[in-house]
């Protein structure tokens, strides 16, 4: 709604001289207005012109105007737009449940121009108000995406940690993250979490978790002391009842070994160059809880080719099929095998498709990581 | 009824009010003719129907008694009575035509 354009109303109503009337009282003061007869015709032109507002009537042949605004209010395009219904005097009831389907007002029949123009104008004035609230948070809202995926190392900038990842975050605050940790030339530390709850505290959390990564995954540590004095930074200043659950693996392409230190996370999958893929699973406290956490490790032989699939929850998890990891993490080494031919920097977006499709959205955060040895 | 009047009460000029009342008098003619028709084919349905877009359009016009009378008009038809509707068509014309000459 810039400032040069007119703002524009539609008008919807069966009765034709209503409608030129409110056409001739609102386009004088400077509203460009659309206008429609019927319902069908009034749901095009909404969808196709995106009006500011419409001014709605509810009885009319065919589709009426509770039928308009439902279906208005279901379809994306228009669903933000504002509806002010006009309705007969006595009409309780329809009042009601205009209001019940999304309505801003109503305005009663017979209508004053005045009155029609006055109930315009105030609400533009708060849909202009809203709007711009909005605009605000979601500009702040972005930088805080924008911060937080620049934080997200790219596999073009690691070529040496050969891995490929896909990662999703739902909402802009994601609670999703991991890092990549070029130890040395041939040792690489692959780091994936996911804090509990998504808020915009979280995500000033994950450059903390960076910055001790950084500091703390070093060749001097092994993966478990690492992970260990992360967790004790990490108790003294998550906010309290925040943690994380990780994974942090550890792979040395040099002494074909791998170490997983797991602190509530789901298991890893490995997929070996030939044979079947199967989980590793370790039992652990979460990170950022307890002081004396006790996290699974394992460290197993590895071979050139063998690769390991390191994910969130969301991948695995769904409220709505009350499905966990642990229950889910096993029903889907199905899947790997169906992509163990797939080379390793695709491999995570081809997971992810075949596990949700094209249009289903998954219902959590998601962040994916396949690593080759 | 005074012209000028009732434009600048609805907030509108004259010439944009003169357009008004002609399309009016144009869809209420033809609103009158459908309950004529709903009249000659004992269908209350109808004429309720074209009784309420008549009510529709002179309410928010200013023209109250045509207003009343149509709306009188409606709630018999939709109970199902078409009786002594010819005495409000009669009516009807009658306030239409001292619309058309104002």
């Amino acid at each position: 709604m810039g400032n040069k354009q007119p703002y524009t109303v539609l008008v919807v109503d069966d009765n034709l001289l209503n409608l030129r009337l409110i056409e001739k009282s609102l386009s004088k003061e400077g509203y460009q207005i659309f206008s429609a007869d019927n319902g069908p015709d009034a749901r095009a032109i909404a969808a196709k012109e995106n009006p500011d507002l419409i001014l709605l009537d509810i009885e009319m042949p065919g589709e009426n105007g509770f039928d308009v605004i439902k279906k208005l209010k279901d379809n994306s395009q228009t669903n933000a737009i504002p509806v002010i219904f006009l309705t007969g005097v006595s009409e309780v009831d329809s009042k009601l449940k205009g209001f019940e389907l999304g309505a801003v007002d109503y305005i009663t029949k017979p209508f004053h121009p005045l009155e029609v123009l006055a109930r315009v104008r105030i609400h533009l004035k708060l849909s202009i108000a809203t709007n711009s609230l909005i605009q605000d948070q979601a500009s702040k809202l972005r930088q805080v995406t924008e911060a937080q995926v620049s934080m997200l190392p790219s596999p073009g900038d690691n070529p040496g940690a050969l891995f490929g990842v896909y990662y999703k975050a739902l909402e802009e605050a994601g609670g999703d993250f991991y890092d990549i940790l070029n130890i040395s030339e041939k040792i690489t530390g692959y780091f994936v979490a996911d804090f509990s709850g998504h808020d915009i505290k979280i995500s000033y959390m994950t450059s903390s978790v960076k910055a001790l990564l950084a500091q703390n995954c070093t060749p001097v540590y092994s993966p478990a002391e690492s992970m260990k004095m992360i967790n004790d930074v990490l108790v003294e200043i998550l906010p309290d009842g925040k943690y994380l659950t990780a994974c942090y693996m550890h792979i040395n392409r040099i002494t074909k070994k791998m170490t997983i230190i797991n602190a509530g996370h789901p298991p890893v999958v490995c997929q070996p160059q030939d044979g079947e893929p199967y989980l590793i699973k370790t039992q652990g406290d979460v990170l950022g809880m307890f002081k004396d956490a006790h996290f699974g490790t394992q460290s197993i032989n590895v071979s050139m080719g063998d690769k390991f699939f390191v994910y969130s929850d969301g991948l695995v998890e769904s409220a709505q099929n009350k499905i966990t990891w642990v229950s889910g993490a096993d029903s889907l080494l199905p899947v790997y095998k169906k992509i163990a031919e797939v080379p390793y920097d695709k491999a995570p977006a081809q997971l992810v498709n075949n596990l949700f499709g094209d249009d289903s959205f998954p219902e959590d955060d998601i962040v994916v990581l396949c690593v080759k040895v | 009824m005074d012209f000028r009047d009732l434009a600048s009460r609805l907030g509108i000029d004259e010439e944009d009010f003169t357009e008004l009342i002609e399309l009016f008098v144009t869809t209420t003619l033809s609103d009158i003719d459908k309950i004529k028709k709903g009249v000659a084919n004992n269908n209350p349905a109808d004429a309720a129907a074209a009784s309420h877009s008549i009510k529709g359009a002179a309410g928010n016009l200013g023209f109250d008694d045509i207003f009343n009378l149509a709306k009188d008009m409606e709630m018999q038809a939709r109970k199902g009575s078409l009786d002594n509707f010819e005495n409000f068509i009669s009516d009807l014309e009658k306030q239409l035509d001292a619309i058309n000459n104002l």
